[in-house]
């Protein structure tokens, strides 16, 4: 009977497998239940594979679109056109990006109480966009397709980001069955996705390479008869400008006087700084990437090296990259990535909050300044400081020349008041001037700040 | 039927007072009642106990505490005699309920004589003369009255006061189960969900009732098993209300399996008859299976009667273990050993045709469990190779089902909606619900395959909480160990071997049943003892828990131990 009695403990074998099972599994889970929980597919957070719930507000609190059951946009159609890019449709053609990056944060988890809350507290995304501004900007853009951003550039918080076409997630139109291209690329965030020819508000990055590259650039003067030859080919302005400063050329938006400051600089030195800028890199924020811009000097000889200085030639800039560079020339030499998602809360508790990111320094603080003072000159000697409601504008129009096409107004520049330290950009497609299309785009944001 | 329209109206103020109390009193009170159940089981004092004195010609008196003695040279015999002329297992010598004495030959070389006569077995008397190996000795049992003091001072199963607070506290927990489903989940099952908990209770109270009434005091094996179907229950509730009727024939039916198994082990003769028909009956059920069985998931294990599924496999488990307990005088005799594995074989004969790798395991474990308790220097070899056959075919059958298993272990992730889903479905929950739980019906499991028995234990985490599910994995432990633990005062190695095999098997189901579903393990689909939906499954569990209660010496403990005028502990 000893014998047998000792032989029972082949069973306490089995009870230490089982225990040391389950000290295994007690530290996975310890260690991994959070991971578990946010997989995903888990089926407290996700539903058919979609978001289960959650409400994005926008920067007033105001709910833009409620996740849970069959999705509950704002109840103003203005408001679901103005911010449908940025929260997704139903249909899945527009991805719910900001709630995909930030479902993590909306659920409030913690390895005691799982994700049990009393109530159930859902995930608030609080969004930087202000629906006011959206609303503005999208009316101002009309049935034009484009895009209008505006971003604090001392935090980087994006307050206004519009992009037309776009349509109402409540009243879906026909997209398929229109002919009329009125929803040409309509599922695409203008802002983030697309590049656009800069045409002359590129001549700011190629005055930033001057000033950086060019001791004295200041000093430069240039002789505008209305064309500037080089090699067998030549550049041209709309009307001879004659004797002129740097500044007054800037101011004029003189492509000949560009044309020279370009074969001054040269095409390595130009190529290396606007790499050093950033603008064309994709820049990436909240999930989003942008598109990365071109700007390639690699076959670019005589008058060609001097169109991709004014802002053709092959040049692409995207809207959002371009903000950031002029955001660092408002901040002074070192901007902020841009940011949407200001935080998430749940209940009581913030999950996330945004912190500001800045991009390292990419001119000089005297470069900056030169800058803003240049164009500050444009909006107080050329666009009129009449047109912007009393706000210090610092800005610079383009009209970018696009092959058999109407020529897409652009726009961008910054506000110097203390208390708007906003950058903008506004890119309208085929809409012609940039100074008369896109000045009263501005004002009616700027109407809106106010 | 009480009315249960009205349940609604009281939700919100359920959700309230379960949001800020029941959450915690839940695991409290679980605890506490396992604490209380547990902690006899796990620290029952084991007195060493004499039952006679083998009295040498020298006058040397050597003690006897066991009922089932081996008398012979090696040292791990009961009774050592280090004489050359003596086997080294040479006879065993049994005392009997009725405080009578055999002694029977060993197979030995030299034999055995009493009072000079040489026999194979004989009955001792007080006066007789036993003589092994030339030596000769007398049996001196205790008196009557030693016996009668010794059962006095024998560690005493719990009180029935003790036994009915423990059984307060699990109705209260049941009641609490209950109200989380009738007040705070869906009200569209309520009869049937009532009907389940308030059949459990009305089962366990009257099982208690007959254990009282045939003065036995412990209920602690049966408190921790109505428990984990208590907790089943709530996982049928969840994940299929419309079955709760149905787990309640089946746990009447295991109750009934339990009191008969039990019953059958009291008589150590009547239990070794039923070995014959155990046998019989548990190679018959799965050649049944095999004739009428259907397919189902790759492993050909379920009958279908009528609208019930059968796993006759299942009873399978209870049959081996009477097949494979022994007492004394056979575990010494080799020859019973080989019929033993000869049975085995042809049980994975059986298994290998089935295809079902998790009863295949199962059955494997217990059965090396049972050849290592039996074996002594003699069978281990053979028995090694038994058991590396028995994998081997196991293994060659069932191989392509099994690789795919092997292949997803520990890479659920890698493919999550498909050869990982129930798997990782399962963790996301087990983590969703915390240690506390999400609350009667607010689980996702029940969308899950087999949420209600292979992936139970992620059922009752999600909805119950982690707390709760690891301490319903540690009631298991708490059993088995107690098995062991009885060992060290067996009355027979039939109820040593047979109580430390159906633990192993109860531990092994739920071993692989949670760890399988964790991916701690590779998922087999075994069920969890008790917990899991099922009725042959049941009937199973309550089988083995008989064998447990069969081990239980403590006085006035067990009905599954018969208790003599002598041996019992009261002053009539």
């Amino acid at each position: 009977m000893n014998r047998v009695a000792s032989r029972a403990m082949i069973a306490m074998v089995l009870v230490l497998a089982l225990l040391g099972g389950m000290v295994f599994f007690c530290a996975e889970y310890i260690s991994k239940a959070k991971t578990w929980v946010q997989e995903p597919g888990s089926p407290h957070l996700y539903q058919n594979g979609k978001i289960a719930q959650g409400l994005i507000l926008d920067a007033d609190g105001a709910v833009l679109l409620d996740l849970s059951g069959n999705k509950t946009y704002a109840p103003d159609a203005q408001v679901r056109k103005a911010t449908m890019h940025w929260l997704g449709d139903r249909t899945g053609n527009i991805a719910p990006t900001v709630a995909k990056t930030y479902h993590e944060a909306m659920v409030l988890y913690d390895i005691a109480n799982g994700i049990y809350s009393y109530g159930s507290a859902k995930g608030r995304v609080h969004l930087t966009l202000s629906s006011r501004l959206q609303t503005a900007a999208l009316k101002a853009l009309g049935d034009r397709k484009g895009t209008v951003a505006v971003y604090n550039y001392r935090t980087g918080e994006l307050i206004c980001a519009v992009t037309t076409p776009t349509y109402d997630p409540d009243n879906m139109p026909n997209i398929a069955a229109d002919t009329s291209g009125a929803y040409e690329g309509v599922y695409m965030n203008r802002f983030l996705q697309n590049t656009y020819t800069p045409g002359s508000i590129f001549k700011i990055v190629t005055l930033a390479v001057a000033l950086e590259s060019i001791p004295d650039a200041r000093e430069l003067t240039f002789s505008c008869d209305g064309e500037y030859e080089i090699g067998s080919g030549k550049v041209t302005c709309e009307s001879r400008h004659g004797q002129q400063t740097l500044k007054q050329a800037f101011a004029n938006s003189c492509n000949c006087a560009f044309a020279e400051l370009v074969t001054m600089v040269g095409r390595d030195k130009l190529q290396q700084y606007v790499e050093l800028f950033g603008i064309m890199d994709s820049v990436s924020f909240d999930g989003f990437e942008t598109k990365r811009g071109n700007f390639d000097l690699s076959d670019a000889y005589n008058e060609n090296l001097c169109w991709s200085g004014i802002g053709q030639y092959t040049d692409l800039i995207n809207p959002c990259a371009y903000l950031r560079f002029v955001g660092a020339i408002a901040s002074g030499g070192a901007g902020y990535d841009p940011y949407v998602v200001d935080r998430v809360t749940v209940g009581k508790k913030t999950t996330y909050e945004a912190k500001p990111i800045r991009q390292g320094r990419i001119m000089s603080q005297e470069t900056a300044a030169t800058i803003r003072e240049y164009m500050r000159n444009n909006v107080a000697s050329k666009y009129g400081d009449e047109n912007f409601l009393g706000f210090t504008v610092c800005a610079k129009t383009g009209t970018a020349q696009v092959k058999g096409q109407k020529s897409n107004a652009m726009f961008t520049g910054f506000l110097l008041d203390e208390k708007y330290p906003y950058a903008f950009i506004v890119a309208v497609e085929n809409a012609g001037y940039g100074r008369t299309v896109c000045v009263p785009i501005v004002a009616a944001i700027l109407k809106e700040l106010e | 039927m009480p009315d249960f329209s009205q349940l609604a109206q009281a939700k919100d103020s359920y959700i309230y007072v379960y949001d800020t109390v029941l959450r915690y009193l839940l695991p409290a009170l679980v605890f506490l009642l396992l604490w209380r159940v547990c902690k006899p089981l796990l620290t029952f004092r084991r007195e060493p106990e004499i039952w006679a004195w083998l009295v040498l010609e020298s006058g040397k008196k050597i003690p006897i505490t066991h009922w089932e003695n081996v008398i012979g040279r090696s040292k791990r015999s009961d009774i050592v005699v280090d004489f050359p002329t003596v086997s080294r297992n040479h006879a065993v010598l049994r005392r009997y309920a009725d405080g009578s004495w055999t002694v029977r030959d060993a197979d030995s070389k030299t034999g055995i004589f009493v009072n000079g006569s040489q026999t194979p077995f004989a009955e001792l008397a007080e006066e007789d003369v036993l003589t092994i190996g030339g030596i000769p000795m007398q049996l001196v049992p205790i008196s009557r009255k030693q016996e009668k003091r010794q059962a006095k001072l024998r560690t005493k199963a719990a009180g029935p006061v003790s036994t009915m607070v423990n059984l307060l506290l699990l109705t209260a927990i049941q009641i609490l189960l209950l109200l989380g489903f009738l007040l705070g989940g869906q009200q569209e099952h309520a009869q049937s969900i009532a009907l389940g908990f308030g059949g459990i209770m009305a089962t366990e109270w009257g099982l208690l009732l007959f254990t009282l009434m045939l003065r036995r005091t412990a209920f602690e094996a049966e408190t921790i098993a109505f428990f984990l179907c208590s907790l089943g229950m709530a996982a049928i509730a969840t994940v299929r209300p419309g079955e709760a009727g149905k787990q309640l024939i089946a746990l009447l039916l295991g109750v009934a399996t339990f009191l008969v198994v039990g019953w059958s082990l009291r008589d150590l003769e009547r239990a070794q008859k039923a070995r014959y028909l155990a046998a019989v009956a548990g190679i018959g059920f799965l050649i049944l299976t095999l004739i009428f069985g259907k397919e189902e998931h790759g492993a050909k294990s379920w009958i279908q009667l009528g609208s019930m599924t059968l796993q006759p496999s299942e009873l399978s488990k209870v049959c081996f273990v009477f097949v494979g307990a022994s007492t004394m005088e056979r575990v010494v005799s080799k020859h019973n050993l080989w019929l033993f594995i000869a049975y085995s074989v042809a049980i994975c004969g059986c298994l290998a045709l089935m295809n079902d790798f998790g009863t295949a395991l199962v059955f494997f474990v217990a059965f090396l469990v049972i050849a290592f308790m039996r074996s002594g220097s003699v069978g281990t070899v053979g028995l090694a190779i038994t058991g590396l056959g028995f994998a081997g075919v196991m293994a060659l059958r069932i191989a392509p089902h099994a690789l795919r298993r092997f292949a997803t272990w520990r890479h659920i992730w890698e493919d999550p909606l498909n050869a990982g889903y129930q798997q990782t479905r399962s963790l996301m929950c087990i983590a969703s619900g915390g240690l506390f739980g999400l609350g009667a019906g607010n689980g996702w499991m029940k969308n899950n395959f087999a949420a209600d028995s292979d992936m139970v234990f992620a059922t009752v985490s999600e909805e119950w909480g982690l707390l709760i599910a690891i301490m319903a994995v540690l009631s298991t432990v708490a059993l088995a160990v107690f098995a062991v633990r009885c060992a060290a005062v067996g009355r027979s190695s039939f109820y040593t071997i047979g109580a430390c095999t159906a633990a192993s098997i109860l531990i092994m189901q739920v071993m692989l049943n949670v760890l399988g579903t964790v991916d701690a393990l590779p998922l087999t689909g075994v069920t969890f003892p008790f917990l899991s939906n099922g009725g042959t499954s049941m009937i199973c569990a309550w089988g083995l828990l008989g064998f447990m209660k069969s081990a239980d010496t403590r006085q006035n403990a067990s009905f599954a131990v018969r208790i003599t005028k002598e041996g019992r502990d009261t002053d009539e």
